[in-house]
């Protein structure tokens, strides 16, 4: 653990820290070893009947090649997709719900507005299927109203019936949802003790614990959603934890929440929600720690995988939240706090194509790992975003992309000329146009959450990883205007490294619906007191001393009669009226930057309180590269092509160089046009701009102003 | 539109880049209404819509909200500018919402800001909410209103800003002339900020790729969004083929059911919607304005029915190319197009009502793209006086209805339908901030789904407490016709509206109310039409009929008489020999109906 409370031997600050991302894929790990200063990376194929068997080897792989014992772990940090994937996949467990009689199909009704407004046959993806059948949503008599009344009595006996029929109905996990429960949690917690005595073995999920924040719909949803991933999260998270344990038993076991925040394995087991995001967020941490270390803490990241991009903007290197109505995970709300993490439908294996209406069209279908794009040579026939690029000579065969055989840059070049021939375009001009499609859907994903939210790209650094993200990422900065690319040392293992560059966080939160105006510091203070209160406890049973605690406050506040509200940051120190006028302060120039606009005459509304609680974890220290010069050693060479780029309207190939990224020396600096190769990423630097390696392994690359 | 034969075509991928920000630039104008309205009907149910528009009042892209709003804005547009032509200048703002001159209908106020470049008009940045009040005869909605001057203050072409100056004169007289002006106030402001991100976005585009390119790709993207709206309806085979119903009475002339008919005509690859055959226009307020409702209406439904975004996989924005092969005909004089000064207040269910005729209409030559018959919206206007504030509070409650059966598909139950598509408010904003008490909120429970095979969907059932008294307006349908059945499928059930007394009397209500006074603990009960059924029940898997009865949608004694199906109640499965001869006997010619 941290500073002078690890469990290390030796070097009292020094620990021993793991951090594992298991993705669709690759399981991804990285090993920081304090007291020698050393990194270790280690990637192996996921296995998905029971991901902690591949875990396992891969920790005992990592350990020995870092020369360290397992036993000597003192952290693990968990990125885990396991309750992601059950939502998608749709296979969950049966699950029974109790709620208020009146109200059986919230859940079911949801806000009552289709998806696509232009359609009849459409499925609402909500109901596809309904996480609690009709049958096992059972209503209980009883009632409370604002501002926390019992207005009818909860029918205990009723309670017992409804308990013993979904025993009898063979549901392994039950979840409890009660209309404003949040005000007064009287007739959830009965329940959950009736439950606890007459079904101690069901998986529990009450809803004012899963998500103590009002509209009823969406908590409700919450709680059925917790409940359908939980027996299967759960289980997952206890084999994991054993395993571990059996290897190392002094080490602690950790995962990541999907805001960023720490969850044990306890807290994740009865919260799985707050795990569905836990992989990505991973990513925009670790693209955050790339920044900070070259000295940029305003970051944009960009992820570029088989089928998707995922895409973060984390101004001043923090991590921003998405609005609690945007959270939502396969067609279900989920209202719990999740980083803002924007998806797209662009990867390398996104297909080509023309549609009825003559327009070129790249994504979202795409040809995933399975054939994969044509130059793969594993069955592909239609033409993808990566045989674009091959296309363009920036792919050479001898690339072995994800450690295939050569590429059939051949393939790729027919296949996208076919597509051109239909378009009466040259086959280089359907690859600069694919190529242009692909960075132009990026480019309007990362100005929604940049520009749109009020955030000038310029004052950004744009970090690429993922096994596309340096192929894109000097045309996407160059349209949105950024002044630099930061490509890490190893892009396919962001996540993992995001694992290790994190605190131990945890996150309280309380409704409350104050006037700003009429808010009572006292009371203010009182509420945000008891929130920590609950943190410290978690920061202590990790051993977190008191030197390396952080507690942040935040408040989500709007507008009175607004129903969006935003998430701002309270000033330090004990709240008084100065803070509470500061914080309003703060809510309205949040409000000017998102919507350009301030509503001068209306009070500002607190609506939420939140407590983070961060444990601090030492600085991730970076590796070091040997020092070399301005001038790539010769052995990085690896070979030169004629490339295709475009220059505004026109385009040329260009006699380009290939550098291997492992050879280069702290120091060197590459000039475009040239193309740098590594067994997970390529990174693709047009004319005119200039690379520079940092001893940290991180490429920076300078976009000139002029284009 | 505008045909320079000289003018090369744009590449497909500047084309496809533009067609991408265009759309984007819709969305963002829709997420920063939603976000920044005020009042619980504009946020919570989102009944509002921007976009942008060309000088001409043609649509560029619309936010993704309910399409009576978007689609209405062209008819603003032309409205506005028969009285400003030639004398729009730059930080200009407009406002208007004359229903005889493109409103939707009056609450719904356009607020438009003219983008220039260099002097020159050349496009739109405009929004439209339904503002809970605008000062007519009674709060909110009203059915039952004399005329155009009693349902709403008018704003005709009005610049609430004049070259860049707000008419402060104006804005007094707007203000003054709302019993809700707290709400009216904030969603305005929320028009006007949403206007200017859109004129913003629009001239970076301009900045960046030249006026002629996005110009020219404005007109390129329409045109290609009109091809693939024309290549849908080519393959349809040409003829002319109607439906028709009856919507319940105007508001006022109780038991008077009023005819609407739809004549739908393929010919080529433009279609024809004539409803000139039905009803003349009422005396009350439930009449529909031609070009800012019955248009996008129209335009909503043929869309659906000809390019449905989930079984046609290339994402088609809503624009003007859409509308172009559309041609919608009504008599004047008519409901929907009615003659001035007869208020066209209440608009909802006619135009509802007509486009499910529309899509009946279609059912024989494309079974596969069409439902059974819908329900009603039921829009509740539910409003009281707040003395410490000196203003009303007004909640508006859509209730949603259920779609009829679908080739292949159940109806979908308890969603908006058709020409809406809005948010529920929660329970929980709603009981804590109006003196309003839900006594219910789930599916029916007191009838059955329409039988078909594939059924149709089920309606809700909701109940809303009066704790201090007030005043509702509803605006519903479907107490007397039910949604029709297709093809063998059973018809859908009828509306019910009840009030309770404290004490627990019940009294059946017609579905359409102005300004009803409620007594402290008066509660209204709105039990929604459920949607017709499509297909012989007899051929529905007997799965699907135990998984209803499971679910306890429909009884055994249902599962039997509407489908032939045999449950062995006592382990929850279908006795299949039974259900086989059950079946087998119900098919026989002459069997009992």
């Amino acid at each position: 653990m941290a500073g002078a409370n690890g469990h290390s031997s030796g070097d009292p600050g020094a620990t021993v820290r793991v951090g594992i991302d298991v993705g669709g894929t690759f399981t991804d790990l990285m090993l920081v070893d304090d007291a020698r200063a050393r990194v270790t990376v280690h990637k192996v194929p996921t296995s998905p009947a029971d991901p902690s068997l591949a875990t396992m080897t891969g920790l005992r792989e990592l350990c020995e090649l870092a020369d360290v014992g397992i036993a000597a772990i003192d952290q693990l940090l968990h990125g885990t997709t396991v309750a992601t994937n059950i939502v998608l996949e749709r296979n969950g467990s049966r699950t029974g719900m109790i709620t208020t009689r009146g109200f059986r199909d919230l859940i079911y009704i949801g806000r009552h507005r289709r998806p696509k407004t232009f359609s009849i046959y459409q499925d609402l993806p909500w109901r596809e299927p309904t996480l609690v059948e009709r049958r096992l949503r059972l209503p209980v008599t009883e009632r409370i109203v604002p501002p926390g009344e019992v207005y009818t009595a909860l029918d205990e006996d009723e309670v017992r019936a409804a308990v013993r029929r979904l025993r009898d109905e063979g549901v392994e996990a039950v979840c409890v949802c009660f209309l404003f429960s949040f005000l007064n949690p009287a007739h959830e917690d009965r329940v959950k003790e009736i439950l606890e005595e007459e079904f101690p073995e069901a998986h529990l999920s009450i809803s004012h614990e899963v998500t103590p924040q009002h509209r009823e719909y969406e908590r409700f949803a919450t709680a059925a959603l917790n409940a359908y991933i939980g027996p299967k999260t759960s289980r997952y998270l206890r084999r994991m934890n054993e395993s571990l344990h059996e290897l190392a038993p002094d080490s602690d076991f950790h995962l990541m929440s999907s805001n960023g925040g720490t969850l044990t394995v306890d807290g994740a087991a009865e919260r799985p929600t707050q795990l569905l995001m836990s992989g990505p967020v991973a990513g925009i941490i670790g693209g955050i720690a790339v920044g900070r270390s070259a000295g940029f803490d305003s970051v944009i990241t960009l992820d570029v995988g088989g089928t998707s991009a995922d895409i973060g903007v984390a101004p001043g290197g923090q991590l921003r939240m998405k609005h609690l109505y945007d959270t939502n995970l396969g067609g279900y709300d989920v209202m719990v706090s999740m980083a803002d993490l924007d998806t797209i439908g662009a990867g390398g294996g996104s297909i080509a194509r023309i549609d009825a209406g003559g327009l070129l069209r790249v994504g979202p279908q795409s040809a995933g790992a399975d054939p994969g794009p044509v130059c793969y040579g594993a069955g592909g026939t239609e033409p993808t975003a990566t045989d674009a690029q091959a296309a363009l000579g920036r792919l050479r065969p001898q690339a072995r992309l994800a450690g295939r055989l050569e590429l059939d840059v051949a393939a790729a070049e027919e296949a996208v000329g076919a597509l051109g021939a239909q378009l009466g375009m040259a086959v280089e001009e359907a690859a600069l146009g694919v190529t242009q499609i692909v960075t132009q859907n990026m480019v309007n994903a990362i100005s929604i959450n940049s520009v749109q939210r009020g955030f000038d790209p310029r004052d950004f650094s744009l970090v690429a990883f993922g096994g596309g993200g340096p192929l894109y990422a000097v045309d996407i900065a160059r349209e949105l205007s950024i002044p630099r690319v930061l490509v890490p040392l190893h892009p396919g293992i962001t996540s993992a490294m995001g694992l290790l560059a994190s605190d131990l966080k945890y996150e309280t939160q309380r409704t409350v619906m104050l006037e700003a105006a009429n808010a009572d510091p006292e009371a203010i203070e009182a509420a945000f007191r008891e929130l920590e209160a609950g943190g410290r406890e978690r920061l202590q049973t990790d051993g977190i001393g008191e030197g390396a605690r952080v507690f942040q406050r935040l408040a989500d506040c709007r507008y009175v009669g607004q129903a969006y509200e935003l998430l701002v940051t309270l000033p330090p120190g004990p709240v008084d009226a100065d803070g509470i006028e500061r914080l309003a302060e703060e809510f309205e120039a949040a409000h000017e930057r998102e919507f350009f606009y301030r509503f001068e005459d209306t009070p500002v509304q607190i609506v939420h309180l939140r407590s983070y609680a961060i444990g601090v974890m030492p600085e991730l220290r970076a590796e070091h590269l040997e020092q070399g010069t301005a001038t790539v050693p010769d052995d990085a060479f690896l070979d030169r092509h004629a490339v295709l780029f475009a220059d505004g309207a026109e385009h040329a190939r260009h006699d380009t160089p290939f550098y291997d990224r492992m050879k280069l020396l702290a120091g060197n600096v590459i000039t475009g046009p040239a193309v740098i190769e590594q067994l997970d990423s390529t990174t693709v630097l047009p004319p005119g701009v200039t690379a520079a390696v940092r001893a940290d392994g991180t490429i920076v690359i300078d976009i000139e102003e002029a284009r | 539109m505008t045909t320079e034969t000289s003018r090369t075509p744009l590449d497909p991928v500047t084309l496809g880049v533009l067609g991408g920000a265009f759309q984007a630039i819709g969305l963002e104008m829709g997420h920063a209404l939603k976000r920044m309205a005020y009042s619980p009907a504009a946020q919570q149910v989102e009944d509002l819509g921007g976009g942008l528009f060309t000088r001409e009042g043609l649509e560029i892209c619309e936010s993704d909200t309910t399409p009576m709003h978007i689609g209405s804005i062209p008819a603003y547009v032309r409205g506005f500018m028969r009285r400003l032509e030639g004398r729009v200048e730059p930080g200009d703002i407009i406002i208007h919402n004359n229903p005889y001159h493109g409103a939707s209908h009056s609450p719904d106020l356009c607020v438009a800001i003219p983008i220039f470049d260099e002097g020159e008009l050349l496009a739109w940045s405009a929004s439209t909410i339904h503002l809970s009040d605008t000062g007519g005869v009674f709060p909110g909605i009203a059915i039952d209103v004399h005329d155009v001057w009693a349902e709403s203050k008018i704003y005709d072409s009005l610049k609430l800003y004049e070259r860049g100056v707000r008419n402060e004169q104006l804005w007094q007289f707007f203000i003054d002339n709302t019993r809700t002006p707290s709400y009216v106030v904030g969603d305005t402001e929320a028009m006007i900020a949403a206007g200017r991100l859109g004129e913003r976005r629009f001239l970076g585009l301009i900045e960046k790729y030249g006026r002629d390119t996005v110009m020219q790709g404005v007109d390129e993207f329409l045109d290609y969004c009109e091809r693939m709206m024309r290549a849908q309806i080519e393959q349809v085979p040409d003829g002319t083929w109607e439906a028709d119903g009856w919507l319940d009475d105007d508001g006022r002339n109780r038991d008077q059911p009023l005819y609407v008919k739809a004549k739908v005509t393929v010919e080529g690859s433009e279609i024809t919607v004539d409803l000139s055959e039905s009803c003349d226009n009422v005396p009350t307020g439930f009449n529909v304005p031609f070009g800012g409702s019955v248009l996008p209406g129209i335009y909503t439904v043929i869309r659906s029915v000809f390019l449905d975004e989930a079984t046609f996989t290339d994402f088609i924005p809503q624009n003007d190319g859409i509308f172009r092969p559309i041609k919608v005909v009504a008599r004047e004089g008519s409901i929907f197009n009615p003659s001035f000064p007869r208020s066209a207040l209440s608009r909802v269910c006619p135009i509802m009502r007509v486009s499910d005729c529309a899509i009946i209409a279609l059912a024989d030559v494309v079974p596969d793209r069409v439902c059974a018959g819908c329900s009603a919206v039921g829009v509740g206007v539910y409003t009281g006086y707040i003395p410490e504030l000196e203003e009303y509070w007004v909640h508006v409650e859509i209730n949603e209805g259920a779609y009829g059966g679908r080739h292949g598909k159940d109806g979908l139950d308890a969603v908006d339908v058709l020409t809406v598509n809005s948010r529920n408010t929660p329970i929980e904003e709603t009981d804590w901030l109006f003196p309003l008490h839900t006594v219910r909120y789930e599916l029916r429970d007191d009838v059955e789904p329409a039988p078909g095979r594939w059924r149709g969907g089920m309606g809700i059932v909701r109940e809303n407490q009066f704790v201090k008294g007030g005043a509702f307006t509803s605006e519903t349908d479907r107490a007397y016709d039910p949604p029709a059945g297709l093809f063998g499928g059973g018809k859908g059930t009828t509306l019910r509206l009840t009030r309770i007394d404290p004490d627990g009397a019940e009294h059946a209500l017609h579905s359409k109310h102005t300004n009803f006074t409620m007594e402290p603990g008066s509660a209204l009960r709105w039990q929604q039409s459920c949607g017709g059924g499509y297909g012989d029940p007899l051929e529905r898997d007997p799965q699907a009929v135990l998984r209803d009865w499971l679910d306890e949608l429909i009884s055994a004694e249902g599962a039997r008489n509407d489908y032939g199906v045999v449950i062995a109640e006592g382990d929850g499965s279908v006795d299949h020999e039974a259900t086989a001869a059950l079946r087998e006997e119900r098919r026989a010619p002459g069997a009992g109906t």
